[in-house]
């Protein structure tokens, strides 16, 4: 049963106002700035699937790099040596990530582990993840695979180049935010909260902890790699290196960080923030200071954590409440 | 109306300076536009050192080619280099590529772009169209990226393979069986891949693999594989970074009972005296070893003898490698292809990509191939031909293949 907060965002004219304006702007943005919205949207759609288990449950898992490189490389593979459509790839690999994401959950689960066991445990299989794709062939290896050219024939999972991939992303990105909304005013939502608070309190009061955390990873793990999939056809070239390897997830947790842990548009300020802005420094700077982006990147980003340790969105939503109480005196509520 | 002596003395001066100052203002205002380049190079991140060594070489010959006159076909244009740095990471090459283009509105660009990165612009090239001289990527998939470095098949691994059966059939080295042993990365899979099916054409029995982790901190394991497998020859395309690892390791077991025959950092970087150390350096770079290089210091070439010189006493460059001299190579052919162009339209330049060569004997070749340089249908170089050197104990190189190019004969195992 899902509480009426999730209804309440799903008809806030807000939300619709801000779909329809940005799918406005493929026709004004030209292809570089385009490419930076839809970049920023696939990191939005990542950092918002990641923090279902990372956010919502406190679980920082460091294996969502097995989950994209599952659903970017397999997919691409399949099609590639294989002849098998994309769509079915889409689905094959989410299958695959899914089971993959319960199994870690049963583990941590199974083997009581600690945080840092857990993080540690994750960044294993990512690393495991990496070293099969790197060194196996069929995935492949480490040159990667190289995708047909996206004419737009939706039917071979193709959308059309810039446009279409940033239609795409927008959608899942939304959806996925969405999805973060929904688990949030669920009964799965507190159920998360409580373990992440205290595991074993919440054992304690009766809630199927493991059940839970296989749940949430599995969710998580499911839209992780349809996400992977979807940036692999817009990059049209399935970089192992890029797919298939924890810094991708390092980067989805700090934006997640950044944004606000556990909130369900936290994550997707944070990516849209901090994705042009990397971009945009290297773009200035990088030619002329070869490393003075990441210095500076690096420079924001903790100025950031450190003023405000929950992140952007606490922050932002104390403004936004600051300047409506400037605005005109509201009338007051009726007693009836 | 009456005009005051004030007015009219402003006037007349006016009118005199502008008459002396017209002819000036005219060919300011005929100056041709400057020809923008967009440069993506890997300034910073894991691939930096081909940059770091080549980007000096490239300004220093950009900016001779504008100081005598710049594009002579374009009325002088002189050439405006957009700088980028992708940070080594190929989907930032495609994304910088796409800045350029579209913010900058460059005409034509060009920069480090390996082979990974080469694959990554390649869809951005191809809805752009945009054409590009890649420096070192070993392939070209798209029809508007034109390379100068080694192709894997009839470079790399046809250079090695020639050097090894020129060993066994010229200079009487008992060769018969091969260990190969990469660095266990895109190039050196794609090398190894060509490599294998050359040597067993020729003969050679590959009796195993050893791949070198690229992520690991030492390469003993490697060695001991190497050891007990004792080939005749140990092959495979090497980074400088696992070479040393490599070397170290073969130092340590003080292992001898192979040769070394591989390219190219890991083999014939300049670097590897410094990293290794004298002794290191001394026992394992000057014996049983051999490596595949486009540049040599050593090499007879008079045109290559000549950049070398330029580049060290009127650039006053410190680093003087291969990197260097493939850049300053880069940015003469750049120049040629501007020439050629009928304009810079796309198939303008694309056309002059397909029509451009520099000759064996020019002195715009800073490059080692016999044949000169040109583009094949595959848009890499029709010679992807490299040589061959032994270390000296003096840290300096002998060429020793091809002939063309050779000081001296390769020294016997020992």
């Amino acid at each position: 049963m899902i509480g009426k907060g999730f209804y309440q965002t799903l008809a806030s004219p807000w939300l619709w106002g801000v779909l329809a304006v940005a799918a406005c702007l493929p026709l004004v943005l030209n292809s570089y700035h385009l490419h930076l919205l839809t970049l920023a949207l696939v990191y939005v759609a990542l950092a918002s699937a990641w923090n279902i288990v990372g956010g919502m449950a406190g679980q920082i898992s460091l294996a969502h790099s097995l989950f994209i490189g599952t659903g970017a490389m397999l997919s691409t593979a399949l099609l590639l040596k294989f002849g098998i459509n994309m769509w079915a790839g889409l689905v094959i690999a989410a299958a695959i990530s899914g089971a993959l994401g319960a199994m870690i959950a049963w583990i941590d689960f199974r083997f009581q582990l600690g945080h840092l066991s857990f993080v540690l445990i994750t960044l294993a299989f990512a690393e495991m993840g990496a070293i099969i794709v790197e060194g196996w062939e069929f995935l492949g290896g480490a040159s990667g695979l190289l995708l047909p050219r996206d004419t737009g024939d939706l039917l071979a999972f193709q959308f059309g180049g810039g446009h279409g991939a940033f239609w795409v992303m927008l959608g899942l990105a939304a959806i996925i935010v969405l999805v973060n909304v929904a688990i949030l005013n669920a009964p799965l939502g507190y159920y998360l909260r409580t373990i992440r608070d205290n595991e074993k309190a919440a054992q304690a009061i009766g809630v199927n902890v493991l059940r839970h955390k296989i749940t949430a990873m599995t969710i998580s793990a499911v839209l992780t790699s349809i996400v992977g999939t979807c940036y692999v056809r817009y990059l049209t070239f399935a970089d192992p290196y890029l797919l298939a390897t924890p810094t991708i997830t390092i980067e989805i947790v700090l934006f997640a960080t950044v944004g606000g842990l556990g909130r369900p548009f936290g994550p997707a300020l944070g990516a849209l923030l901090l994705v042009p802005l990397g971009e945009v420094l290297r773009g200035q700077l990088g030619g002329a200071v070869p490393g003075l982006h990441y210095f500076i990147y690096g420079v924001v980003v903790i100025v950031v954590i450190l003023a405000t340790p929950r992140g952007l969105l606490p922050l932002a939503e104390r403004a936004w409440r600051g300047l409506r109480r400037r605005g005109p005196e509201p009338r007051p509520a009726s007693v009836s | 109306m009456s005009i005051s002596r004030r007015s009219f003395g402003i006037g007349a001066t006016g009118l005199m300076l502008g008459t002396v100052a017209a002819p000036w203002v005219r060919n300011a205002s005929a100056e041709p536009a400057p020809i923008k380049i967009g440069v993506i190079n890997s300034m910073s991140g894991g691939l930096s050192a081909y940059a770091q060594e080549g980007k000096p070489a490239f300004d220093y010959i950009i900016d001779q080619i504008n100081k005598n006159g710049g594009i002579k076909s374009k009325d002088g244009a002189k050439i405006q280099l957009l700088q980028a740095d992708d940070a080594s990471q190929p989907a930032r090459t495609a994304t910088e590529a796409r800045r350029l283009i579209t913010e900058e509105k460059v005409p034509l660009l060009t920069g480090t772009i390996l082979s990974a990165q080469m694959l990554a612009l390649t869809p951005v090239l191809d809805e752009l169209k945009v054409p590009t001289l890649s420096i070192w990527a070993g392939g070209a998939k798209s029809t508007y990226m034109y390379s100068l470095g080694y192709p894997y098949d009839r470079g790399y691994a046809q250079s090695m393979h020639d050097f090894i059966v020129s060993l066994r059939d010229n200079d009487k080295f008992a060769i018969k069986t091969a260990v190969m042993c990469y660095s266990n990365y895109e190039a050196g899979q794609q090398v190894n891949k060509f490599l294998v099916e050359k040597l067993k054409a020729s003969g050679i029995e590959v009796i195993g693999e050893a791949p070198l982790d690229t992520k690991a901190q030492d390469q003993t394991s490697a060695m001991i594989r190497i050891r007990s497998l004792k080939p005749d020859v140990v092959t495979g395309l090497v980074t400088p970074r696992d070479g040393i690892l490599m070397h170290q390791a073969r130092y340590n077991l003080n292992y001898q009972g192979s040769l070394f025959v591989g390219g190219t950092g890991g083999y014939s970087d300049l670097s590897l005296w410094k990293d290794l150390g004298p002794e290191i350096g001394k026992a394992v770079l000057t014996r049983n070893l051999f490596g595949m290089t486009g540049f040599s210091a050593g090499a007879k070439m008079d045109s290559m003898q000549k950049i070398i010189a330029e580049l060290r006493d009127v650039a006053k460059l410190d680093r003087i490698g291969q990197g260097a001299v493939q850049y300053a190579q880069g940015a003469r052919v750049l120049q040629q292809v501007l020439e050629n162009a009928k304009s810079l339209e796309p198939d303008a330049l694309l056309e002059a990509f397909k029509s451009f060569k520099i000759p064996f004997g020019d002195p715009h070749l800073y490059i080692a191939k016999p044949k000169g340089l040109q583009f094949a249908d595959d848009r890499l170089l029709t010679d992807g031909s490299a040589m061959m050197i032994q270390w000296m104990p003096d840290q300096s190189q002998e060429v020793v293949f091809p002939k063309e190019f050779a000081q001296a004969a390769p020294r016997p195992k020992s």
